[in-house]
């Protein structure tokens, strides 16, 4: 018990710098990948056959393989088979990297849900607009879009959550995030080894903040219910 | 001089052609109604004329201008679709109102939009308000202005819908079957506002399968079967009087019911 005291202000001194790191990278996470997975949305339902096949296969490569791998073949593709290194070797390089990686990763899940969601918006609404001189663009804008949030707040909830754990799997190219933070206890680190439980005891900082985040998407839920 | 003037439109979709030349010319102030089966192509004429269908014949003169030809490809253009359509205007049969905007907020979109990328008509925001008050009276909606869609009833949203359309100052003002997704009771309130607006001399093609209605209001009628014009006139006279074979069958149906 008296070493369990002594560690606990250690520990958690180092978790909290590891969850920071783990809290970046979830939020440009997020950042990057709503506005790329529209992006990418708009190309899936493009008329132009070629741009629809290619986002179709984009989205097959990324959707189809582990997301660990993904963030392997980011990090170390250009410099062991490029032989130009681009990320450097730090921190911030291997920081850049995972937050590349998951936003590709993130955007085409996202993609997905958006295309769902705007194909569920009935076509009359579109019409309507037509009809009244309204551009597309004015369409998409002041008539589809926050029709097609309201539709899409649920499985984007699903998606962010996971993505909360998710950030974990940047462990893989040593991003020092919370559960790598946890884990150097085990090592050795700030004067402790072979202890196991500060790894443990990271699954309390995904599951508060998780929390948080359902709190913060019912209430957002609640606020589209305005209209139906 | 006639204010709308139809010639041969026909439109395929893959191997059914659902109009085979359809040909009919309005006068300013002049209400048409088109009356016809389901599949009979009265939908899809109506579309054409909005512009959410292209015909693949046939053109389109509205005031003078030919606003589509299909043998003029200078008429075809995208860029200039939008411009032409606002010579008409559109009630759908499910209202389409957009469900996150209050009645009035439906009712403004369109030309607040407009009035930003500086089409002059609606540039002045004090008239554009009042003028969607007025409506709004017109329609018997003033006390529900700041209700949204899902608050109003059937007939009531169908009653914004049509304010929403006259707010654009359309030409012709085309109706497709307003009162075919209304219960009977709600029925009435929708049509008492499109008589009002025959009264007011407003230019109209109304897609019905009200025939009382389609009798009374209209100045013109037109029964469509399969894809052709069967039978076009004076409304007391094709009601009354019905020259062809097929247009008796059809009216006879419904005097039945």
């Amino acid at each position: 018990m008296e070493t369990f005291l002594h560690q606990l202000p250690i520990v958690v001194n180092a978790l909290n710098v590891g969850f920071v790191q783990t809290l970046k990278l979830f939020a440009v996470t997020l950042l990057g990948a709503f506005p790329l997975g529209l992006l990418i949305a708009f190309g899936s339902l493009s008329k132009i056959r070629a741009v629809s096949m290619f986002t179709s296969f984009i989205i097959w490569i990324i959707r189809g393989t582990p997301l660990m791998i993904q963030l392997l073949i980011v990090y170390y593709f250009p410099g062991l088979v490029l032989h130009n290194p681009i990320w450097g070797g730090g921190e911030q390089g291997r920081f850049l990297a995972a937050s590349l990686a998951f936003i590709i990763n993130y955007s085409c899940y996202f993609s997905e849900i958006y295309r769902g969601g705007i194909l569920s918006v009935p076509v009359g609404q579109t019409e309507a607009g037509l009809v009244l001189g309204m551009t597309k663009r004015q369409i998409f804008f002041n008539v589809t879009l926050l029709q097609m949030i309201k539709r899409i707040v649920p499985p984007i909830s699903n998606e962010i959550i996971t993505l909360v754990k998710d950030t974990a799997l940047a462990r893989i190219i040593a991003l020092q995030e919370i559960i790598w933070a946890g884990q150097a206890f085990m090592k050795g680190s700030h004067g402790i080894s072979g202890a196991i439980w500060p790894l443990f005891f990271t699954a309390f900082y995904y599951l508060v903040f998780n929390g948080i985040v359902t709190v913060l998407l019912a209430r957002l839920e609640r606020k589209l219910d305005y209209f139906r | 001089m006639p204010v709308l003037e139809v010639r041969n439109i026909r439109k395929t979709f893959g191997r059914t052609e659902v109009l085979k030349g359809i040909d009919f010319s309005l006068d300013k102030g002049e209400a048409l109604s088109v009356i016809g089966s389901s599949g009979s192509g009265k939908t899809t004429l109506l579309r054409c004329l909005n512009f959410l269908e292209r015909p693949d014949a046939g053109s389109i003169t509205v005031n003078g201008e030919v606003l589509l030809d299909c043998a003029d490809a200078s008429t075809l253009r995208e860029s200039e679709i939008r411009r032409k359509r606002l010579h008409f205007g559109l009630v759908f049969q499910s209202f389409n109102l957009f469900p996150q905007y209050t009645a009035l907020e439906n009712v403004l979109l369109a030309p607040r939009l407009l009035a930003k990328e500086n089409h002059e008509q609606f540039a002045d925001k004090e008239r554009l308000n009042a003028e969607a008050r007025e409506l709004f009276a017109d329609i018997g909606l003033s006390d529900r202005m700041n209700n949204y869609p899902h608050q109003l009833s059937g007939g009531q949203q169908q009653r914004v819908a049509i304010a929403r359309a006259l707010i654009m100052h359309p030409d012709i003002l085309c109706f497709d079957e307003p009162t075919s997704a209304l219960d009977p009771e709600l029925t009435g309130e929708v049509l008492k506002v499109i008589r009002k607006l025959s009264e007011q001399n407003t230019t109209m093609i109304i897609v019905t399968h009200e025939m009382e209605f389609a009798r009374d209001v209209a100045d013109k009628v037109i029964f469509m079967d399969g894809g052709v014009i069967c039978e076009q006139g004076n409304p007391r006279e094709v009601f009354s009087h019905p020259k062809e074979e097929r247009t008796k069958q059809f009216l006879s149906r419904y005097s039945q019911n």
